[in-house]
Formats: structure tokens, C-alpha cells, sequence
């Protein structure tokens, strides 16, 4: 029998005012085990912990029990008050007579039998307590961004500059993400290139950054400091250690395919780089297009390679590599607009959308900077813009707002009269809104200084007479339809996550939202970490944001993740699960509702009937596993139990509540 | 019925048993001989007529120990846990009922799906020995409530089969193979539609009621564990009842325990009983318990969603899954 | 008759009226425990009857332990959590979902009265809630009278 103390504490009048805290002492010498009850006006107070100490020494206490305010409040304390004196943290417990007895029961009668009831559960509960330790884990010194558009180039530099490695890693042939695509840049209209090229360069030339395009993250096992991550490098056809990025394949290599880059508006070839900007500025072979890897004909990229980079043989490349943090910051994909049948989007040439616009305005883009409409190359000089398109429209399943669209729409606005000075542009909107620094005098500026006529409505059609589109609406101000003939019609396209983003949450253990934005661990005071120690967001993957807010949230996730590098080692949490290997079968019950995949199975041997014999069993990643108890619970054997809330804890609480 | 019929119905099912008793031993013999399996389980002629208990041979000249009849009614595949750490393989015969334990058993990783050669039979549908008073009766025993609402009366998965019987995951199929025409006779399945009858029936009645009557049941119960004994889902290495470490229930069979542990049997099977109504039948008590486990099925198809343990292998158990927009009860 | 007994019926075998149902609440640290708190920082008043078993996720409560506090004479069992969506834990809070709405139809067709058995969501603002969940919980089970089934023989 474990010899208990039981410390009930007066919080001042706050809890003696209407709990008789002298009987709850006086009854509590009665609970079973109880060697030392006493009170005290402050126990959270030096001369209080010292009482407790003192006690803990003279009546050689196995655990305690404090009855005072929220454990929420003070549980901390009472543990490392322990601690001085001794005895395990572990083997202490808070009762809350304060927030959830004095506070709330006048009747001081009722108040008192509560507080006693509760008190008794604490003491059957230590009664069950064992001491708990927690371990630590060594933290890998280096950290993997997922992602190396704008928010993941911030991020890496960031970390980077913190004096850690950093792996940049991208699935395309080349950084800079959707800014890559974008012309110029709200609120200040710089070009886009211009100030993205200088952080792709900062990135690739970082001592301390290690960029890896052309790659994907295949698995993710590990934890918290020591994420081991299967990277897949793919098959490039072109060894960039031989390339020199003279560009003479592209020119020579006779495939010609519809750039995805510039949103099928231009064209590239089966082998090229996306953009002239491109970092690293070294081609690759699109396999599904190129003559050679389709059926052995053609070879001229081979041919005229001064330096014989391009190898058609190369093959993926499989890796795997260890890092004790990771940024996810894979962005976003613009809506899909052909789901607005009604804007005959996907089917009327000139009905395209804002990342379609970009291209067009683009000096390098496919048509040179001039704003040409895509059917037959005319020169818009009406142009309607359509806002919410795949945003705040729950029909479409995107009820929420994509942040960036009111102010792409107004930059457009804004440069397509000064690129066509005799052009009116048209903005159906639902509402304008502008919450940035310097972004309501920008839109003041488009409507005043650049005639862009606001429209507040929605657009119910959009058809085809002759080379006009005719854009049927209703201004909701005016309570009257409207009807414009266009010759451009602009879909604010609003912001979609990654279709494969679900994929990748899956295989990091992060989670996401209904739409398949990664969850953060607390939309306001956690909003760059995620439920899983390790790992942080940054940009557009948690949600819809533009560039400024993107780059903030970089540097805030790079802050994390440095921070976690920057310790020695870090202390896991000691109330874990463990799992009872005699008793446990295997089933796996407890792996698939782990929400931090810190369980696995491993294969254990023991001497049955003197010979080995091999078995699975469940084993708990003390790392990993935060203590939430799923897998207690889900464990039909109590093979699995959680630390510090047992069964046995549980059930002693139990019991002792219910005997009155 | 006339006589007549009566007889043909009889010598066919005969013809028919002798017919898949043989293919059996054939098979038996040859996967052991080969030395394909270590081991096979399959059933054999017991003491009585109406007996056709389980058996676990390991030679071939013992596959004519083997037999098949209207009362191999046992489930093997829960008898499969004997070797579950094991490297051996074993084979084991399977009615449509029963396959679905094999899936079972390897989706809780009791069982490496390769070192088990499922061997598929079709099933005539089984009768109630329950029902016998003389031996004169064999061929007009009622069937089993459970092969009366049998809905899958083929193989979910073999990878060798008997008596032409076709394996497919389709729920409702028609009995297929040599029993075919027997089974449809006898009504397997034909009751399908009253599968949660039992379970309606006691929802209609009062909250008094209902408790009345499982109290009565929780009285009769002996703790004797012949379900959970039974039951491809049960397969935890050591059950929470035997162990007095765990603290959860007191061993002594009082009704309070026995509520404890026909409601805690229950939920641990919720959503991974295959429905093989084996603890049912083996309960001396006659303790209805596919009604509790019906019941549980039910409710699980009704609030997320229609699902079937047991049959296919990557579908995961209802409770260890969940959806954003799972029905909200709880406010 | 036990003295835990007498309390609960008179001498005349009649219901005591001042007989006050035990509330047994498996509260999940994050939200409704927090929410608990709360309530009593805002010095709201709610009768006693509820006392809270602190669980780090309702995802640990186990419908085992209900029916042990049945067993062991609770009146009533109240399971709280946070919001879907909301776990700390990410997911816990879907799995107490799915476990609890079936274990308290099971409850239900063991003959309990759903009323003795409640699952809510209790986020940690949501101090009023957590006052009218318990005041209700208290007045219903009261409503209902002492619990008898599946309760141990003494």
C-alpha cells in the first residue's frame, strides 16, 4: 500500500469561502492509504510547497494528493514541488475544488461533499500511480522544405541563414512555383521575376541549402529530430553535373508541346526548361513526349549536346535521408474553372482566368508582354472580370474566400489599361476586400485613376455571338440586369490545394481540413505548426494567402523549425502509451487510429515449448507519441495502456466516485 | 412433400456428400502428401449421425478420416489461432460463412494469408441438430436460422476449391456448385430479409422490458466462453476476462459481470463479426447473442455506411475508421 | 439496506426526495475540462451532481469504464470532448464519435435509458454550455430516479 498525503489548499477565501476545506482534511485521513492530510491557505505559495515537502520527508510519502485549483493552472508546480523533495512528478494529482467546486456551488455543504468525493478519486488514483520518466530523443540537425515556391525558398534561406543544412526539395524541374508565373506583383507592381530571381539564386547558391528539384517525397517514417525521408529523385535524362544550361537542346529538339507554364498558351519543347529564369537553369526530358524515349527515333538533343549531358538511360533515384525537421510548403493549384459550365469556361478560347492573364501580360511570356486574346490574337478592349470564381461559392464546394483574388483583379485592372490605354475593364464582384497594407488605396487607385468599373453582382451567363462575348449579369445595386459585350472575359480563379495534397498529408501524418488544407495545430496561437512535432507549414498549403503573407508565414514556420534544430536534444512527453507485449496479438488495431503514427509493429522472438518462436507485436515510438490514448482504448486485449491515465487510474477514479 | 420426393431429395444429397467427401479426402491427401501443407483442418463423422465435428490430420492416409455433410456446421477458421506465430502451412475447408473468418483473421495480422491453403466447399446449408428426435428424420431437419438468413453461401476467397463452388465477394449471390440446387431447396438464404428481425423485436419493446429480458440471459450465462472460444474475431491473445491483472471484471458469473461481458464481447467485435453465428450456436445456454451482435451491425451500416466484415480484405473495420462528416448526435 | 442505500429510499420504501443523482463525466483536458474551468472563472452555478474524471482526449474514454460506473452504482455517465474538428489530438474526438453513438444505441437496447448515458461537445469557450449540459444531465437522471441496471449486487 503506497502511503499518500493529501494537501488541500484554501486559495485564500476562493475556496474556503464556501468548501470547508479543515473536513475535507479531516475526511480525507479516512481514504485508504492516506498516512498525511492536512490544509493550508496557499499550497501553491513557498511556505506551502515547503509544508508539502516537509511531509513528503517526515510521513516518507509514496505520492500525494493536492485538492486546490485547475491542474490546468498548477499541475506544474505541485510536480516539480515533488521533484525537490524527491519523489517522481509522476506520482502526484491535482483535484480542482476551486473552478469546479467553490466557484461554482454556493451551497457550501454541497460544495464540501463534492470536494470530498473528488478528493477521494485523486487518492485512488495515486494509489495506481507508478513513477514515470521521460526520455529524450537526439534531434538530426537539418531540415527539409517540401516545396520551393516563394514560401518554401523563404523558409529554406531562413533556416539556412540559422546555420542549418537545408534540403530545398520541388517536384518541377525548377523553383519559383505559381510567382514564377505571375507577371507583376500587388500592391508595389513589381515584376514578379524581378524580385523572385534574386531569392532563387540566394537559395541555390547558400552554402548551407542543397537544392533538389525534379524530386518527390515518398515516404516519411521517423519522428520529431529524426525524420527519415524516402526522396525519389526522377529520371531527368540530362546529367547536371555535365549541362551547362546552353540551352542548344531545346533549340534543336524538333517536339513542340503546349507549355504548362504558360498555361497552354505557348508552346515548349519535349526537352526544355520551363521559363528563362529557371533555377537550376538545366533542361530535363518530358519522357511522354520525347521522339527518342518513345520509340527510338530522333536523338538529335543527344547529338548536339557539346558536353553529352543527355542520357537516356538514367532512371529514377531512389533516397533516403534523415532530417530532424521538416517545412511543408507545397502551395496551391488554381481552381479549375471548367466547372462553371454556365462561363462556358474550358470551352470558349477567350473566357480564361487570372494565371492565363499573367502569361499574356508577361514580357517573356508567350506573347511577348502584348495582351492578345487567345482565339484570334485581337487586342481586347473590352474586358470583364468575373471575382469569386471557385471561391465563397458553396454550389462548388469552395465556400471559403482565396484572399488573393480582389487584389490580383485590381492589379490586372490597373495594368491592362496602361498596357491599352483605350481598354475598359469590367469587375463583377460579391464584395471587395482589400485587408493589406497599402491594398484599399490600391483598389481606390484602379477605380479612380484607372476607370475600372465595379460591378456588384453575379454573372448568371456568359455566350458567344459573332467574336463578342456576351456577359449577361445583374447589378445588385441597381437591382437591374446588365449585359456587356466583351472581347476578354478574366475568371478570378479562386485558390484550390494540391489535387495529390491529401496524399502527402497522409504520408507526413499531418493532417488537413475538408477541402485538403494542411491543418495547423491552432488556428491562432500554434498557426505554423502542425499536430505533429517536427513538422510546419509555410504559404499557401494551409490555406489561401498571397505572396506577402506567404513569406511571413516562411519565415515564421523557418523560426520553428530552426528553433527545434538549435536544441541539444528534446524531452519527450513521459504520460506515453506502452504496450504490454505479453498480452498483445498483433492485430494493429492501435496502428491505424494512431493519429502520429507512433505505433508500429515489430516482429519480437521468444522461447516457446524450448524452441524461438517469432511474433508480432505492437511497439510505441516514445517520440512520437503524444499521449492522446486512442490506442488504449482501441485495444480490445489492454495490451495498450496510456501512462498516467491507465485503466487501472481510470477505473480507481471510477470506483471511488461511485462509492457513497 | 410427397414420399417420393422425399427420397430423391435424400439420395441425392447423399450421392452428393459422398461425392465432396471424396473430392475432399482427394485433395487432402495430395496437399499433404506433397508436403504442400503440414497440417489441414476439416471435419469428419463423429459419434452420432447428426455429428460432423472439426478435425486436424496431418498424414495423408488420415484424409479418410475426413467427411462432409448437412452438419459440418463448425467454423475452422477460428481453430486456424493454433498456428497463428507458427511458419506452417496449413489448409483449412471453408463454407461460404466461414471464409469470411480467414479474412478476418489476416486482416488482425493473426494470420500470414500465404501460409493458409483455403480450400473453398459449397455448402448445402446446415440442419439444426437441435431440431433431432429420431434418426429417421436426417434430410427434413430444418436448416439453421443462420443458413436461412445466409447471405454469402460462396467463398469470399479460396485459392483452391471443391465441388465446383464459385468464390466471389458479391453479398446475395445464388448458391453455387455441386450443393446448388440442394441448398436453394432447403431455403439457404431465403430468409435473408430477416436477418435483424429478431433485433426489431426487441427494440419494440419498453426500456424495462429489454433489460428484463437480457437480465434474463446475463442470469443464465455460465461464463463458459465457448463464443468467444468460437469466434474468428476473439482473437486476442489473452482476453481481458482471463486475466485477473487487468482488473476489468469480477471472474464470478453474477449478472452484473455477465451484462459487463456480453456487452463488452459485444463492442469488441462491433464492426469485425463476420456474421458466422458460430457463438450463437455453440452457447449452451442459448443465449441469443448474434441478436446483440446484429444489433451492432445494423446500427453500423445505418450511421456510416454499409459494410460487411470479412469480406474484403482492404476495407478496414467501421470503428477504427471515422468521416469528417460521420453522423453528429452529439451536441 | 447499506447506509448507501438509506439514502436514496425512505423508510417507507418510498423515492427520497431529497435523493441526488452521482454523474460520473470523463472530460477531455484540452476543451471541455478547460471549458469547465471556465465556468468556474465566470462563477457560473450548477448543481454537483456531475464529478469530472480528467482524460488527456475523450478518444481515452473507453465505453468499458461506463459500464463500470453503471456497475459500481453511477446514476449517470457524461462523456465530453471537443468539437469534431477540434481534437487536440487531430482525430481522437471522430473515433469518441463513432464508438460512443454506437455503444449508446447498444446501451439501448440493453434497456438503458439513453438519458443515463450522454456524449456532448464541449469546447473550452463554451463555459455556458458545459453549465446547462450539467444542470440538464442533473435534472433528467433526476427525473429518472436512483439507476438500478447493471448495477452490482452489495
Amino acid at each position: 500500500m503506497k502511503r499518500i498525503g493529501v494537501f488541500v489548499c484554501h486559495c485564500g477565501t476562493n475556496i474556503a469561502n464556501t468548501v470547508d476545506c479543515a473536513n475535507v482534511a479531516e475526511v480525507a485521513k479516512d481514504f485508504p492509504g492516506v498516512v498525511y492530510s492536512c490544509d493550508y491557505k496557499y499550497m501553491c505559495s513557498e511556505p506551502g510547497q515547503v509544508m508539502i515537502q516537509e511531509a513528503i520527508r517526515e510521513h516518507n510519502l509514496d505520492g500525494y494528493v493536492v485538492a486546490a485549483c485547475s491542474p490546468r493552472m498548477h499541475e506544474p508546480t505541485f510536480r516539480k514541488c515533488a521533484e525537490r523533495a524527491g519523489m517522481n512528478p509522476y506520482m502526484v494529482e491535482q483535484v480542482n475544488i476551486r473552478e469546479q467546486c467553490s466557484w461554482v456551488h454556493a451551497d457550501k455543504t454541497k460544495g464540501t461533499g463534492k470536494s470530498i468525493d473528488i478528493t477521494r478519486m485523486g487518492v485512488a488514483k495515486v494509489a495506481q500511480n507508478e513513477p514515470l520518466f521521460s526520455t529524450t530523443i537526439p534531434v538530426t540537425k537539418r531540415a527539409l522544405v517540401i516545396g520551393a515556391g516563394i514560401a518554401g525558398i523563404q523558409a529554406a534561406i531562413d533556416i539556412a541563414d540559422a546555420g542549418y543544412p537545408v534540403t530545398l526539395l520541388d517536384r518541377e524541374h525548377s523553383m519559383g512555383g505559381k510567382m514564377a508565373q505571375v507577371d507583376k506583383t500587388f500592391p508595389t507592381l513589381d515584376c514578379s521575376a524581378c524580385i523572385l530571381t534574386p531569392k532563387m539564386v540566394e537559395a541555390a547558391q547558400h552554402p548551407n541549402i542543397e537544392i533538389v528539384t525534379y524530386a518527390e517525397v515518398e515516404a516519411v517514417d521517423g519522428f520529431v529530430g529524426n525524420f527519415d525521408v524516402t526522396i525519389r529523385k526522377k529520371a531527368r535524362y540530362v546529367d547536371v553535373n555535365k549541362c551547362t544550361g546552353c540551352g542548344l537542346c531545346s533549340e534543336k529538339c524538333p517536339k513542340k508541346v503546349a507549355s504548362e507554364f504558360e498555361m497552354n498558351l505557348g508552346t515548349r519543347k519535349a526537352i526544355y526548361v520551363p521559363f528563362p529564369q529557371a533555377v537550376p537553369n538545366k533542361p530535363v526530358i518530358d519522357a511522354k513526349n520525347c521522339r527518342f524515349l518513345l520509340d527510338g527515333k530522333c536523338g538529335v538533343c543527344k547529338k548536339v549536346c557539346p558536353t553529352g549531358a543527355v542520357d537516356y538511360e538514367q532512371k529514377d533515384e531512389v533516397i533516403v535521408e534523415r532530417f530532424g525537421s521538416i517545412v511543408v510548403a507545397t502551395g496551391f493549384e488554381q481552381f479549375d474553372i471548367s466547372k462553371y459550365e454556365e462561363y462556358g469556361a474550358g470551352r470558349i478560347p477567350d473566357v480564361i482566368t487570372g494565371l492565363h492573364l499573367e502569361r499574356l501580360m508577361n514580357a517573356s511570356g508567350p506573347t511577348m508582354g502584348k495582351i492578345k486574346r487567345p482565339s484570334d490574337g485581337k487586342v481586347p478592349e473590352k474586358i470583364v472580370f468575373i471575382k469569386c470564381v471557385g471561391s465563397r461559392d458553396e454550389a462548388k464546394g469552395r465556400p471559403y474566400c482565396s484572399r488573393a483574388c480582389c487584389m490580383y483583379v485590381a492589379k490586372h485592372a490597373t495594368l491592362i489599361k496602361e498596357k491599352i490605354p483605350t481598354s475598359k475593364s469590367y469587375i463583377f464582384y460579391m464584395d471587395v476586400r482589400t485587408a493589406g497594407k497599402n491594398y484599399e488605396e490600391f483598389y481606390a487607385r484602379t477605380q479612380n485613376e484607372y476607370d475600372a468599373q465595379y460591378i456588384r453582382g453575379r454573372v448568371s451567363k456568359i455566350f458567344q455571338v459573332g467574336d463578342k462575348l456576351i456577359v449577361r449579369g445583374e447589378d445588385s445595386l441597381l437591382g437591374r440586369p446588365v449585359e456587356i459585350e466583351a472581347d476578354l472575359v478574366v475568371l478570378a480563379a479562386g485558390m484550390d490545394p494540391q489535387q495529390d495534397a491529401k496524399d502527402l498529408a497522409r504520408t507526413l501524418g499531418i493532417s488537413y481540413d475538408q477541402h485538403g488544407w494542411f491543418t495547423e495545430a491552432h488556428p491562432k496561437l500554434r498557426p505554423v505548426e502542425t499536430h505533429t512535432a517536427g513538422i510546419f507549414l509555410a504559404g499557401a498549403c494551409q490555406g489561401p494567402k498571397d505572396i506577402p503573407d506567404s513569406v511571413a508565414q516562411a519565415s515564421a514556420a523557418a523560426v520553428k523549425a530552426a528553433g527545434l534544430l538549435s536544441k541539444k536534444e528534446l524531452t519527450a512527453e513521459a504520460q506515453t502509451a506502452g504496450c504490454n507485449e505479453a498480452y498483445c496479438s498483433g492485430c494493429g488495431l492501435c496502428v491505424a487510429i494512431c493519429p502520429y503514427k507512433a505505433i508500429e509493429l515489430k516482429r519480437i522472438s521468444e522461447r516457446v515449448h524450448g524452441g524461438t518462436r517469432e511474433r508480432q507485436v505492437s511497439s510505441v515510438n516514445q517520440g512520437l507519441c503524444q499521449g492522446c490514448g486512442a490506442c488504449s482504448v482501441a485495444c480490445p486485449s489492454s495490451a495498450m495502456n496510456l501512462k498516467g491515465f491507465s485503466n487501472d487510474q481510470i477505473l480507481a477514479e471510477v470506483d471511488a466516485l461511485c462509492q457513497r | 412433400m410427397s414420399d417420393n420426393m422425399r427420397n430423391n431429395v435424400r439420395d441425392n444429397m447423399g450421392h452428393m456428400n459422398n461425392q465432396l467427401t471424396q473430392e475432399m479426402r482427394d485433395l487432402a491427401r495430395e496437399l499433404l502428401a506433397s508436403g504442400e501443407v503440414k497440417g489441414l483442418f476439416g471435419w469428419t463423422k463423429g459419434s452420432r449421425w447428426y455429428l460432423t465435428p472439426p478435425v486436424f490430420i496431418t498424414k495423408p492416409e488420415e484424409a479418410d478420416r475426413l467427411c462432409y455433410d448437412e452438419f459440418a456446421v463448425n467454423n475452422l477458421t477460428g481453430l486456424l489461432l493454433d498456428f497463428r506465430d507458427s511458419q506452417d502451412k496449413i489448409a483449412v475447408f471453408v463454407k461460404g460463412c466461414d471464409s469470411r473468418g480467414i479474412v478476418r483473421l489476416v486482416q488482425d495480422n493473426q494470420l500470414k494469408r500465404e501460409n493458409i491453403v483455403v480450400i473453398g466447399v459449397p455448402c448445402p446449408g446446415m440442419g439444426d441438430k437441435g431440431a433431432v428426435t429420431d434418426h429417421r428424420q436426417a434430410q427434413e431437419l430444418p436448416l439453421l436460422a443462420k443458413c436461412l438468413e445466409c447471405r454469402y453461401p460462396n467463398p469470399v476467397l479460396a485459392d483452391r476449391t471443391i465441388g465446383a463452388v464459385t468464390v466471389t465477394t458479391e453479398p446475395s449471390a445464388a448458391p453455387s456448385g455441386a450443393t446448388a440446387e440442394a441448398a436453394k431447396g432447403r431455403g439457404v438464404g431465403s430468409k435473408e430479409a430477416d436477418r435483424f428481425a429478431q433485433v426489431e423485436a426487441i427494440e419494440k419493446m419498453s426500456p424495462d422490458e429489454r433489460y428484463a429480458f437480457w437480465q434474463a440471459q446475463n442470469k443464465k450465462c455460465i461464463r463458459c466462453y465457448a463464443c468467444r472460444n468460437i469466434c474468428p474475431a476473439c482473437n486476442c491473445r489473452e482476453c481481458i476476462f482471463d486475466s485477473d491483472k487487468k482488473n476489468w471484471v469480477n471472474k464470478a458469473a453474477t449478472p452484473t459481470d455477465n451484462a459487463f461481458f456480453g456487452i463488452t464481447r459485444a463492442m469488441h467485435v462491433a464492426g469485425r463479426c463476420v456474421e458466422c453465428g458460430e457463438c450463437e450456436r455453440v452457447c449452451p445456454m442459448d443465449i441469443p447473442i448474434m441478436a446483440m451482435n446484429r444489433k451492432l451491425i445494423g446500427d453500423l451500416n445505418e450511421l456510416f455506411g454499409p459494410y460487411d466484415a470479412g469480406v474484403k480484405a482492404d476495407e478496414k473495420p467501421p470503428l477504427g475508421a471515422f468521416k469528417l462528416d460521420d453522423p453528429e448526435e452529439f451536441m | 439496506m447499506s447506509a448507501v442505500d438509506e439514502k436514496k429510499v425512505n423508510a417507507a420504501g418510498q423515492p427520497d426526495p431529497n435523493w441526488e443523482p452521482n454523474i460520473v463525466g470523463f472530460a477531455c483536458n484540452w476543451c471541455t475540462y478547460a471549458g469547465a474551468d471556465l465556468a468556474g472563472l465566470s462563477r457560473m452555478q450548477y448543481p454537483p451532481n456531475v464529478k469530472l474524471i480528467r482524460v488527456p482526449c475523450s478518444g481515452r474514454a473507453n465505453p468499458q469504464f461506463v459500464l463500470r460506473a453503471f456497475q459500481k452504482g453511477a446514476d449517470g455517465v457524461l462523456v465530453a470532448g471537443c468539437h469534431p474538428g477540434d481534437c487536440h489530438y487531430a482525430t481522437g474526438n471522430y473515433f469518441t464519435r463513432r464508438r460512443f453513438l454506437l455503444f449508446q444505441r447498444l446501451l439501448e437496447f440493453s434497456g438503458i435509458d439513453p438519458r443515463r448515458f450522454q456524449a456532448r461537445w464541449i469546447s473550452g469557450a463554451e463555459a455556458p454550455k458545459f453549465r446547462d449540459v450539467v444542470t440538464q444531465m442533473a435534472e433528467e437522471v433526476k427525473a429518472l430516479g436512483p439507476n438500478r441496471k447493471l448495477r452490482e449486487e452489495l
